[in-house]
């Protein structure tokens, strides 16, 4: 019977009606959108930063997170293996990498680069590189001279497929190590600092340039969606032992995108009240609005003997139900656009340079977090409930007298 | 019989100076290492001046110079006297460089060997891998030609496959007395990236040398080093306390 009342209150002011809805309409579809978008550039900062050589876990020899030198590397990678094997659960991928700081250099061109020199095929089912990202050829495990460019540091060094690039770094006696390389793939990445930063070789090819042998700078593990990596990571940190080895997770390997992240993560509620305030006054002002244009009606029920509380009770009714239709029809268009979206995502490519510099991908794509669509859906029916108390108070405190006053 | 000796000789004559036109890379091989070899010496000390000159500015320094064979070499700049004292000390692929200012030796790490020589146009590599043209490269005469009444062999000389080099072919103009006549750099599309060339050849330190070296690069006319050998004394051996860390740090010379 109230729901019936309230309904047929709105719409006796349909212009008045409109408006609001419009209001609420507008600010959750804003909250839910633009949250997406953001969960969206997140994620896709998360993924461009797995994938840019992280994974899930990595392990290092102690100390080389400090100072990545040749000297800090893993020479039991048998033992490691083993261990991995009986750690990780089912489905779990991992690789081993040789990474080491090197100088690049052409005839006319020299670049600080950083050498991965890894297990081809391995590789390929972790990081962002592999053989449907690169142009030309991918590397083959038993490729000793073939190395594997970005676009980037290619165009810089103006050079091309077929070309020789000559590395050098510090070899394991401390002396200058340096080796011809063909360059024989192109890859992109989605940041240009990635493909100007790394070159890749064959393991087999960086152990006979710095003289190494059975020896490994880093381990990079992918592990199944629904596992935990923080609980995975601890139980391989039990069983290595602790003075060779460090274990960690990519939330302590990139701590400046975890710590952004978690900025983030409060931003958005913030943000999420910062809008429904501007909406709060809003639904305040028109429910005042429709509470004073009804000051006579209000009188009369009291005249009639009608308890303040069930005053209260009928605009608060009202103000539930324009909500809740706000509500319905701002996530519909919300997710509407995510939709239509969700396909090209949002090409930021024309300004990469700036987005680079904050690790965002050229391309984003919209990314539906529940638990953010929930909140700013409960923190709009909550608090605009709760605001609207105000004006139904005053409706309630309505005297038969004054409403007579009152023309 | 005389006549006969003659006829031979003659006849001869074309095979001997077809030699190393036709030769196998052996001879080449050889001719580029005696060239080497002859400009080396088998110790030497000596004074340069050196001028850089780039588009705004010029500087030039005074550098003293001892080498030995192939591996060693140790310079000292003694002018101006803001960089009086700044040592680099050659062994092998290896450098190290003292600075007097700072009281510290720094052995060159593989991110300086492509930065040039105190600020020159010749890299820290072209020094520390000097040696890098007779045991890296493939050498080929592809000429020859006369200059003042001296045959001169135009080498070309292209690096082994595998050769951690970074030119894709180096041309070399080889007096047949074996003075380098010049050096050019080319990139693996065989464009000159830059060019040394030598100058006014006379006696000094008891053989025929260019006094005058000029390093150039190639798409620019005002970017060049000049090296200018004032002193120049070759010796058949130099001590071995001169090429030590401790001889760059407290010269005792």
């Amino acid at each position: 019977m109230h729901i019936h009342l309230a309904w047929r209150n709105i719409w006796r002011n349909p212009r008045r009606t409109t408006v609001i809805l419009t209001a609420v309409v507008i600010g959750i579809w804003s909250m839910v959108f633009l949250g997406a978008l953001m969960r969206g550039m997140m994620t896709g900062m998360i993924d461009n930063g797995i994938s840019t050589l992280t994974g899930d876990i990595q392990v290092h020899h102690k100390g080389y997170r400090n100072d990545p030198v040749i000297e800090n590397s893993m020479t039991n990678p048998s033992m490691l293996k083993k261990i991995l094997n009986d750690t990780l659960p089912n489905g779990s991928q991992w690789t081993a990498r040789i990474r080491v700081n090197a100088v690049a250099n052409n005839a006319r061109h020299y670049s600080g680069v950083t050498m991965v020199g890894i297990n081809p095929a391995q590789e390929a089912k972790i990081s962002f590189i592999g053989p449907e990202r690169i142009q030309g050829k991918y590397l083959d495990s038993m490729d000793h001279h073939g190395i594997v460019i970005g676009r980037e540091l290619l165009e810089k060094f103006e050079t091309r497929i077929g070309k020789k690039l000559v590395l050098m770094s510090q070899d394991t006696n401390q002396e200058i190590a340096s080796r011809a390389f063909k360059i024989i793939g192109i890859f992109t990445a989605e940041m240009k600092a990635t493909e100007k930063q790394f070159v890749f070789v064959t393991m087999s090819a960086a152990e006979k340039m710095l003289k190494l042998k059975n020896t490994i700078s880093e381990i990079s593990i992918i592990i199944p969606e629904n596992h935990n990596n923080s609980k995975i990571a601890s139980d391989i940190r039990e069983v290595l032992p602790p003075k060779d080895y460090e274990v960690h997770t990519w939330q302590e390997l990139l701590h400046i995108l975890t710590a952004y992240l978690e900025m983030f993560d409060q931003f958005m509620y913030i943000w999420f009240v910062v809008v429904f305030i501007a909406m709060g006054f809003g639904i305040v002002n028109t429910t005042l609005m429709a509470v004073y244009e009804r000051m006579r009606e209000f009188g009369l029920l009291k005249a009639l003997g009608m308890k303040p509380w069930w005053i209260v009770r009928s605009v608060i009714y009202e103000s539930f139900l324009l909500l809740i239709m706000g509500m319905a029809i701002g996530n519909l268009l919300a997710f509407a656009c995510i939709h239509a979206l969700s396909k090209n995502g949002i090409d930021l490519s024309y300004l990469a340079e700036g987005a680079d510099y904050f690790g965002i991908s050229r391309i984003i794509f919209p990314d539906i977090f529940f638990q953010d669509v929930l909140v700013a859906n409960l923190v709009v029916i909550v608090l605009g409930i709760i605001v609207s108390i105000y004006p139904a108070v005053r409706a309630a405190r309505f005297t038969p007298v004054e409403a007579l006053a009152h023309i | 019989m005389f006549r006969k000796q003659i006829a031979i000789s003659i006849l001869s004559l074309p095979l001997i100076i077809g030699f190393y036109i036709n030769s196998p890379a052996q001879d080449t091989q050889t001719l580029v290492k005696s060239c080497f070899n002859y400009m080396r010496g088998s110790a030497s000390i000596s004074t340069v001046d050196m001028i850089i000159h780039r588009p705004g500015w010029e500087r030039s320094m005074t550098i003293k110079a001892w080498t030995k064979g192939e591996k060693k070499s140790f310079f000292v700049i003694t002018a101006p006297p803001k960089d009086n004292g700044n040592g680099t000390l050659k062994k092998g692929r290896e450098m190290w460089m003292f600075n007097p200012k700072i009281n510290r030796v720094i052995k060159l790490p593989p991110s300086m060997m492509s930065q040039g020589w105190m600020g020159s146009d010749f890299s820290n590599n072209d020094l520390a891998k000097s040696d890098s043209l007779i045991n890296e490269y493939v050498h080929r005469v592809v000429g020859t030609e006369m200059l003042d009444g001296k045959k001169v062999y135009l080498v070309e000389s292209i690096p082994q496959p595998a050769a951690p080099v970074v030119w894709g072919m180096q041309k070399l103009k080889i007096r047949e007395d074996f003075i380098m006549l010049s050096q050019e750099f080319y990139d693996e599309d065989f464009r000159l990236v830059k060019a040394m060339t030598t100058d006014n050849i006379q006696m000094i330190g008891g053989k025929l040398f260019p006094k005058i070296w000029k390093m150039q690069k190639a798409d620019t006319d005002d970017e060049y080093t000049l090296l200018e050998y004032k002193a120049l004394l070759f010796k058949e051996d130099l001590p071995d306390r001169l090429f030590t860390l401790s001889n760059l740090k407290n010269p005792r010379r």
